[in-house]
């Protein structure tokens, strides 16, 4: 039947990308629908349980600030929170929590089911229907059509999933869960390029038959720190991982069993994850080392269920439990439920805008692994981009695009839609060109205005971060114009903190650059200094602290900006420029950059090819103008 | 800023010569050529065409040979010809003038060649090897500029950057994944990588300095009291060098005395006091000219007589070349008459006789020794100012760096040097081109090229 009510928005798929899609989608005041296999699965955690880690704590956070739900979510759910690098500087701080895989999805289901504008249904969706370059609905397994305006398509891996247990392979989305088989099929049908990725998961076993004495604990900290800046009242617990090694009879056990891995048998071809390899492979391809570490997971509060978070594999369930009791603390060890290697179909992501709707379809928006990324942030962070720009898309609005000087968010979907990926993607903050600046802690004073301004952050919240910022402003600049004089009180003082004796009138501000300065210590140079809150503290220590390296990127990213300016009009047509090689132009005509700065970040476009383009389109330009005068 | 507006030059040098070529190149050259030429279309690539250019009452200019050349495949990749006109300077004016009137404007500098690198028929780095070949003043210097044309400089600093690469993607693994026990390599040994590639830095810097060397040349001063044979020795070297170059256009320098190559070191020699003059010097002036000659010099000559013993005024020579000048060549000459009996406080001494022009080889051999003192010239680089500074930018980043690593800094801002560190490399081959930088490459063309 065609199904009566008409939605703007329909989300396919109810994992991390689709609830943050259907949840913001509703939240701008869109009528949302969101169709999912499988109810429980609503915001499932395939793999580890955790949330956040290097670089996807940022993303995390950019979430939070843009209206999503991961931060809060994690912050009702977590078991133990911790601050990563924390020896390192803090624009490489990451947070990351180990989370109640049960409790979180819940809470999730739970958030969804009480969002206005949004009707949640379970059915597998076979068919995206279009019409002159524009959606206008899907069709489902139980043959309901659904009218819509827009689709945001977060499949995961259930598009033509088949799971790998060593030589044993069955079609599902995720254990035990049905794929999806005629989706992607459809979306060839719209002239979508589709590929195969691959990744995987390990082993889940029973706390009760772990010697954790024979482990080393690895607690969480001790003041943990939420995700979300909306998060007031926290209090979660701090339950233990464990480390456990691979030793050479590990090793030994795999190397011997190789014919029984899918992934060496040649059963699965599709790539994997450099990053984040299989057990297999980091013992294959790093012969040398004598061991490898392993960390134990809880997965929920409640449950015996360990994840073993480095043992990735697809080798049969005889070797799984063979090499597992072969490592200290697992010799008794029951595997509750095997690891796997997961092949499914991803759509190539240079297909798409910098707002995640695919180019040559009007209202149809693809987030998540469906564009070749992994992990369940990178998900989010897509699913609420696509989210926003498909409820835009429905009002009429300007498109949101994150850029790459802004977030971690903008980072990740100009790497997917310039460079598209050959393997599951995953953020790393190397990645992020200025770095020094999308600090995980300065999150939301730097993407507050932008949120704000598009409708995504409520006008309180927005004015407390203002506060914040100004206060900030305001203590660096009190710093910069107190002045110390070199007298015996202060030198005296400064010895007995550690640091050099002054000799002449010297300001807060080149006291607190000194390596062994904080805002505390200068309390006891300055006594009149007044005592601020601790977050201030922190973005004052590291802002004046910082510096000379903050102001290098600043000006980085406007001269980075001045190319990002340079447009390129849509549906520009490269032949005419003459002097471009027929390989360059073939790549800027797949890919059909925004920009000048864009088209310069495409593997394979060359500076020269970019500067003929600079010319070629101030020429055009400048003869528009003179047209129009 | 480019354009594809028609351009014009004279693209052969301005003096009488049997004949000389008017260059146009640009956006409907093809058109213009019409309405200036006895001989009307069809024009076809790479073919010359006999007729005569006329004036707009179709008075003959000139009876001409133009070549043509159909974009995509002219050397600047526009549609382009050539007029091969009679080689007299009021001709070919005429001949520009009637083109400029017909549409075209003037070329700047370099501007022809602009265009084939904007229009993809040439890279950067041979642009500028095409700017250092024209420039060569010797053959050596030609084989230099040609092995850098061939990208042997290139590969080399494409080697270095590997290395940095590689110590970056170290620091980055620290800090993307710190609980991941992936071996990284000791904090000494990437210190010691750093140390090496600050050196190698170092070395391209020097050898660039070579490279002035061969461009620019060197300028000398021979000073010594009078009749100790500096005229002599002055048209022995520029008289035996089989090729003596014109004089450099905008010299500044005060008197010159002669254009010489020393083993294809472009040498420019300065007159000092008592080169002219036989006898009867004004001592007071001569000082004053050779204490000017002295500072301007790389080189300076101390000349004295093997025949007499020093004497006051050669000492005062001594103590003046001493001061000034930290390359300094003492050479004694009539050792054909007596050997001399005193001895020279300068690390080079060479003993001639310019009466048997004997010692001369051995005079060049230590002056271009003195200039560039390396085993062969594969080294040898020419860089532009930009370059150079992006060098030294360079090797002041990796002193940082060297810095940060002893003391164990924090590895998100160690990231932040290496980016700059891989940026000033990259300036060195141009991988980033921006307008300014072009335009300024580009101006060094001459006219017409």
């Amino acid at each position: 039947m065609i199904y009566p009510k008409k939605y703007d928005v329909i989300v396919i798929g109810g994992g991390h990308a689709g609830c943050e899609a259907a949840l913001i989608s509703a939240r701008l005041g869109v009528k949302t629908l969101m169709l999912t296999i499988f109810l429980d699965s609503i915001g499932a955690m395939s793999c580890n349980p955790a949330i956040g880690g290097l670089a996807k704590g940022h993303l995390v956070k950019e979430v939070d600030v843009f209206g999503g739900e991961m931060a809060r979510n994690i912050d009702e759910t977590g078991l133990q929170f911790k601050i990563l690098n924390k020896s390192k500087g803090p624009a490489v701080w990451s947070s990351r929590a180990q989370a109640d895989m049960t409790a979180y999805k819940l809470r999730m289901k739970y958030v969804l089911e009480h969002q206005n504008n949004l009707d949640i249904k379970q059915e597998m969706v076979d068919e995206i229907v279009a019409e002159n370059g524009k959606v206008i609905g899907v069709k489902t397994h139980l043959g309901n059509e659904y009218l819509c305006d827009s689709v945001v398509v977060t499949t995961g891996t259930f598009m033509k999933g088949k799971i790998f247990i060593g030589l044993n392979e069955y079609r599902a989305g995720r254990a035990w869960e049905p794929p999806s088989d005629k989706l992607s099929d459809s979306l060839r049908s719209l002239g979508l390029r589709v590929s195969r990725l691959k990744t995987g998961t390990t082993p889940r076993l029973d706390a009760r038959t772990i010697d954790f004495d024979a482990l080393m604990v690895q607690p969480g900290d001790d003041e943990p720190v939420p995700f979300s800046f909306k998060t007031t009242k926290f209090n979660r617990p701090n339950m233990p991982c464990y480390l456990a090694y691979t030793n050479e009879t590990t090793h030994k056990i795999i190397l011997q069993n190789l014919d029984q891995s899918p992934l060496y048998s040649g059963m699965v071809e599709s790539v994997g994850p450099r990053y984040c390899p299989s057990i297999e492979d980091k013992v294959v391809k790093f012969f040398e080392k004598k061991q490898h570490q392993i960390f134990l997971e809880p997965q929920d509060e409640n449950s015996s269920e360990i994840y073993a978070d480095g043992l990735h594999t697809s080798l049969g369930y005889e070797v799984q439990l063979k090499f597992l009791r072969s490592m200290k603390g697992l010799e008794k060890v029951e595997i509750m439920r095997p690891g796997y290697a997961i092949e499914y179909d991803f759509v190539d992501p240079t297909q798409l805008k910098h707002t995640l709707e695919v180019k040559s379809i009007r209202g149809l928006f693809l987030a998540g692994q469906i564009n070749g990324t992994s992990g369940y942030e990178e998900a989010a962070s897509q699913g609420i981009i696509a989210g926003i720009n498909a409820a835009f898309y429905i009002q009429k609005r300007e498109p949101f695009i994150v850029n790459r000087d802004e977030a971690y968010t903008g980072v990740l979907i100009d790497d997917l839609v310039t460079k598209g990926t050959k393997e599951p993607y995953r953020m790393f903050t190397s990645r992020a060109e200025y770095r020094l600046i999308l600090r995980e802690d300065n999150t939301h004073l730097r993407l507050a205005k932008k949120a704000y301004s598009a409708g995504l952050m409520s006008k309180e919240q927005y004015l407390l971060i203002d506060e914040q910022k100004k206060k900030i402003e305001e203590t660096i600049n009190k710093l910069k114009t107190t002045y110390v004089f070199p007298n015996e009180r202060v030198n005296k003082k400064l010895l007995e903190l550690g640091s050099e004796i002054i000799k002449t009138k010297t300001d807060l501000a080149k006291l607190m650059r000194r390596t062994e300065f904080n805002y505390d210590k200068l309390r006891e140079i300055a006594i009149d200094l007044e005592d601020v809150e601790s977050f201030i503290k922190q973005e004052v220590e590291i802002d004046l602290k910082y510096e000379g390296y903050l102001n290098l990127q600043k000006q980085q990213i406007e001269k980075f900006k001045k190319y990002e300016d340079m447009r390129i009009p849509e549906g520009f047509d490269y032949s005419l420029v003459g002097g471009l090689s027929n390989e360059v132009k073939g790549k800027l005509m797949e890919i059909r950059p925004a920009s000048i700065g864009q088209a310069g970040r495409i593997p394979g476009v060359t500076p020269a090819a970019i500067a003929i383009l600079v010319v070629y389109l101030k020429k055009i330009n400048d003869k528009r103008i003179r047209n129009t005068a | 800023m480019y354009d594809d507006d028609i351009i014009a030059a004279i693209a052969t040098g301005y003096a009488v010569a049997a004949i000389g070529i008017v260059r146009v190149s640009g956006r409907g050259s093809l058109e213009l050529l019409e309405k200036i030429f006895t001989k009307k279309p069809p024009y076809e690539h790479r073919k010359i065409y006999y007729g005569h250019i006329t004036d707009s009452n179709g008075e003959i200019i000139d009876e001409v040979l133009v070549s043509v050349f159909k974009a995509p495949n002219s050397y600047t990749g526009e549609d382009s010809f050539e007029i091969s006109c009679h080689g007299g300077l009021s001709v070919l004016n005429f001949v520009l003038e009637r083109v400029l009137e017909a549409g075209a404007r003037m070329a700047q500098p370099g501007e022809f060649t602009k265009r084939a690198f904007l229009n993809g028929k040439i890279d950067l780095s041979q642009a500028e090897a095409v700017e250092k070949i024209i420039s060569s003043k010797s053959k050596r210097a030609l084989f230099i500029a040609q092995r850098q044309l061939a990208g042997k400089f290139s590969s080399k600093i494409e080697k270095i950057r590997e290395k940095i690469l590689f110590l970056m993607a170290e620091n980055e693994v620290i800090i993307d994944h710190p609980e991941e026990d992936i071996s990284s390599i000791e904090t000494k040994e990437k210190l010691n990588m750093l140390i090496d590639i600050k050196k190698q830095l170092k070395a391209i810097l020097k050898s660039s300095q070579y490279g002035d060397v061969i461009f620019e040349g060197v300028v000398l001063a021979i000073i010594g009291k009078p009749n100790v044979g500096k005229s002599s020795l002055l048209n022995i070297l520029t008289g035996t060098s089989r090729s003596i170059v014109t004089d450099i256009p905008g010299t500044t320098r005060d008197v010159v005395s002669g254009n010489f190559n020393i083993k294809g070191i472009p040498c420019t020699i300065l007159d000092t006091a008592g080169i002219r003059e036989t006898n009867d010097v004004i001592e007071n002036i001569g000082v004053q000219r050779s204490k000017k000659a002295l500072k301007e010099a790389d080189i300076v000559i101390a000349m004295f007589d093997a025949s007499n013993m020093l004497d006051e005024r050669d000492t005062g020579i001594i103590d003046y070349a001493v001061k000034h000048s930290n390359k300094v060549i003492g050479v004694i000459n009539k050792t054909d008459i007596k050997k001399a009996n005193f001895m020279l406080p300068f690390d080079k001494i060479v003993e001639i006789s310019c009466k048997n022009e004997t010692g001369v080889d051995k005079l060049e051999d230590t002056i271009a020794d003195s200039v560039i003192n390396l085993e062969s010239d594969t080294d040898i680089v020419s860089l532009n100012a930009n370059q150079k500074e992006s060098l030294k930018k360079g090797i002041d980043i990796c002193d940082k760096l060297i810095d940060d690593f002893k003391r164990g800094a924090d590895p998100a801002l160690i990231g932040v040097d290496f980016i700059s560190l891989a940026d000033s490399i990259d300036d060195i081959i141009g991988k980033i081109s921006n307008e300014d930088m072009l335009d300024t490459m580009f101006k060094k063309f001459c006219i017409g090229k």
